[in-house]
């Protein structure tokens, strides 16, 4: 009898969506100078190296890998790719198993506090990733609706604890109040002061990033992992507490690490800019910005642009 | 010296307000003449005949617990409440106006100069033989002096002029948490001070019963009620409707998603979220269909009043109101 189900780890692999294509990858490594994670984040991290191990049906190192678990799906790699190989598709197949597998997820990822969460379903519309769900479950002798949210399939962009309507949302590190404690500074005196919420995603440039640790204390930065992650009540609470301007910086479309989070964080600011607009305040105070992955040195000129405009106003 | 086992006093007020908050009261009927037999009501301007001088002539603290409904936008309404504060043991901001400066603190979007001319002067309606006749705080008649109370250059929610007890959501409340917290009073069960009281702690959302949105929802555009044909059985949302109710406080009843209109927004945000109208934008963000970059236009064009939206009941309580007041 011929048993058709997949033997071999690659086979499994190959039979999964995207799959199919992991024999065409002859290991040229373009995906992985176009990477950011590699460059960023994790050292170890290698496409190229995790489609060898599969071809190679090195299962557990495979399970092992960063990056099996670091891929968001940018994309950046796919539009690069000689072959056109969808990587992280091949990627997500090796992560199911993974999973299936009882490997979890080593990154930081959300929780749902369930006495806050109203069950709302905003989580779920907004997630890149599919990874919350609404669940039914008793509380309090009643029938209630909750959020939960598949860890592994969480990539901790935070896109959905800016959404959340109830704070019910929280990752370590860029919490509601984690955030709010960073803006909550105060002022300086006769220098206009600004606050750039970044995402780190859209800097590619060493010379950038170093750049936004050298700005004197006027300028702070808040660091997030996606522009996503931006709620404008952050804006208002900084304006609210003395601060002049708030630059947010977000990547170019299509090149988002996580997905969406720039075009989300797009739409949010828009529409805020048009009710500070209906409300007389004076524009120019909160900017939003893409920034390329090539556009080295522009996160310079807009600090500096946006800092020159504060200086005019307060002349 | 107050008599042992004195009823307790009430008194109502309404500042700058439509009406609705008194009719809330009236609606309930017959438990009204409950009411009146436990509580001695020293002040109602809206259904009993008494006079400010009436309140001028009490005691401090001698109202056991005043309603007031009503935004502070005129001198006549700061006074008041003042008066009232003083006057009063419990004080409790009635209705959203008086909760978060309610409908008329959308006023704060203009200046009163450009409010006046286009009331008294540009607006159609106005009588042609008296456009442009605005009036003044003090007008000379020949009968006499007329003097009117000033309105002031923003419109401030009751916690914004004194210092306020309890907070009970709703443009109005209805009638059922009416009672309830009556009784709450009554019976002398209440929370904290400074709490929200008559309403719950999550969101419309965690009551509303129709069919939430998935990861398929994806809107290209919003659309207002008139223009869709809505299913009384989904989340407006996912109809490209901009509903409030995930960030608005539950305990309403949902009237308004029983009659398939979306929530408006007037039990007020949740505790913590410190600005309703900015917390909606990063709601509705979730929805949009990012596949398509030309999107985000079409949902800005497609919004056409979003502060009016954001904030229908809130702008006076918003930190919008604070950034464009403040000196």
């Amino acid at each position: 009898m011929e048993n058709k189900a997949p033997t071999t780890f690659a086979d499994k692999v190959r039979a999964m969506p995207g799959g199919e294509n992991l024999d065409l990858c002859y290991s040229c490594g373009t995906c992985v100078s176009k990477c950011l994670i590699q460059q960023k984040q994790e050292p170890e991290y290698n496409p190229r190296m995790l489609l060898k191990m599969v071809m190679l049906d090195m299962e557990k190192e495979a399970y092992q890998s960063p990056t099996t678990w670091m891929c968001s799906a940018c994309d950046l790699c796919y539009q690069s790719c000689p072959q056109e190989i969808h990587i992280s598709s091949i990627i997500e197949a090796v992560k199911t198993l993974a999973t299936e597998a009882g490997y979890t997820t080593p990154l930081e990822t959300v929780t749902v506090d369930e006495n806050k969460c109203s069950g709302c379903g905003i989580c779920v519309m907004v997630c890149p990733y599919e990874a919350p769900h609404l669940i039914e479950k008793m509380a309090d002798g009643e029938m209630d609706r909750f959020s939960e949210v598949d860890a592994e399939l969480c990539m901790g962009c935070g896109i959905c604890v800016a959404a959340c309507p109830m704070g019910a949302i929280a990752r370590p590190g860029v919490s509601n109040p984690e955030i709010h404690e960073q803006i909550a500074i105060s002022p300086l005196k006769n220098t206009p002061s600004l606050i750039v919420f970044i995402c780190d995603w859209c800097l590619r440039a060493d010379t950038d990033t170093a750049l936004l640790e050298s700005y004197p204390p006027n300028v702070r930065v808040v660091h997030i992992p996606c522009s996503g992650r931006i709620d404008p009540q952050m804006a208002l609470l900084a304006l609210e507490s003395g601060i002049d301007g708030v630059l947010v910086c977000g990547c170019a479309p299509g090149e988002c690490h996580y997905k969406r989070g720039t075009y989300v964080s797009s739409c949010k600011m828009s529409l805020m800019d048009e009710m500070m607009g209906q409300m007389r305040l004076a524009n120019g105070h909160v900017r939003f910005v893409q920034i390329g992955t090539q556009e080295r040195g522009r996160v310079r000129h807009e600090i500096d642009d946006m800092l020159a405009v504060l200086q005019k106003e307060a002349a | 010296m107050a008599k042992k086992n004195a009823k307790p006093k009430l008194a109502f007020y309404w500042a700058s307000s439509c009406g609705g908050c008194e009719i809330t009261v009236t609606e309930l009927g017959m438990r009204l003449i409950e009411v009146g037999e436990l509580v001695d009501i020293v002040f109602w301007p809206a259904a009993m005949d008494f006079k400010y001088d009436d309140v001028e002539a009490m005691a401090d603290k001698e109202i056991d617990i005043c309603f007031f409904n009503g935004a502070i936008r005129s001198d006549e309404n700061e006074h008041v409440a003042h008066l009232l504060r003083a006057k009063s043991k419990l004080l409790v901001a009635f209705g959203s106006c008086s909760h978060l400066g309610g409908i008329p603190g959308l006023a704060n979007l203009f200046d009163v100069e450009t409010l006046l001319e286009r009331v008294y002067d540009t607006a159609p309606s106005v009588e042609e033989a008296s456009r442009g006749t605005i009036p003044q705080e003090v007008t000379k008649m020949p009968e006499g002096e007329i003097n009117l109370p000033l309105l002031q250059k923003r419109v401030r929610s009751l916690a914004q002029t004194v210092d306020v007890d309890y907070f009970m959501p709703g443009c109005p409340p209805v009638v059922d948490q009416v009672w309830n917290v009556f009784q709450a009073v009554l019976a002398g069960k209440l929370p904290p001070k400074g709490s929200v009281i008559g309403a719950q702690e999550k969101t419309v959302c965690d009551v509303c019963t129709r069919k939430k949105g998935d990861r398929t929802t994806r809107i290209k555009e919003f659309k207002r009620p008139h223009e869709v044909e809505l299913d009384p059985e989904m989340c407006f949302l996912t109809q490209g409707v901009i509903c409030m109710g995930p960030v608005t406080r539950a305990g309403c009843g949902t009237p308004c998603l029983n009659g398939n209109m979306p929530c408006r927004g007037c039990y007020g945000p949740p505790d913590g979220v410190a600005d309703q109208g900015a917390k909606m934008v990063s709601a509705i963000a979730a929805l949009i269909d990012t596949d398509d970059p030309a999107v985000i236009a079409h949902i800005r064009e497609g919004i056409i009043d979003p502060a009016g939206l954001g904030y229908r009941f809130g702008l006076a309580e918003s930190i919008l109101s604070e950034l464009k007041y403040r000196k």
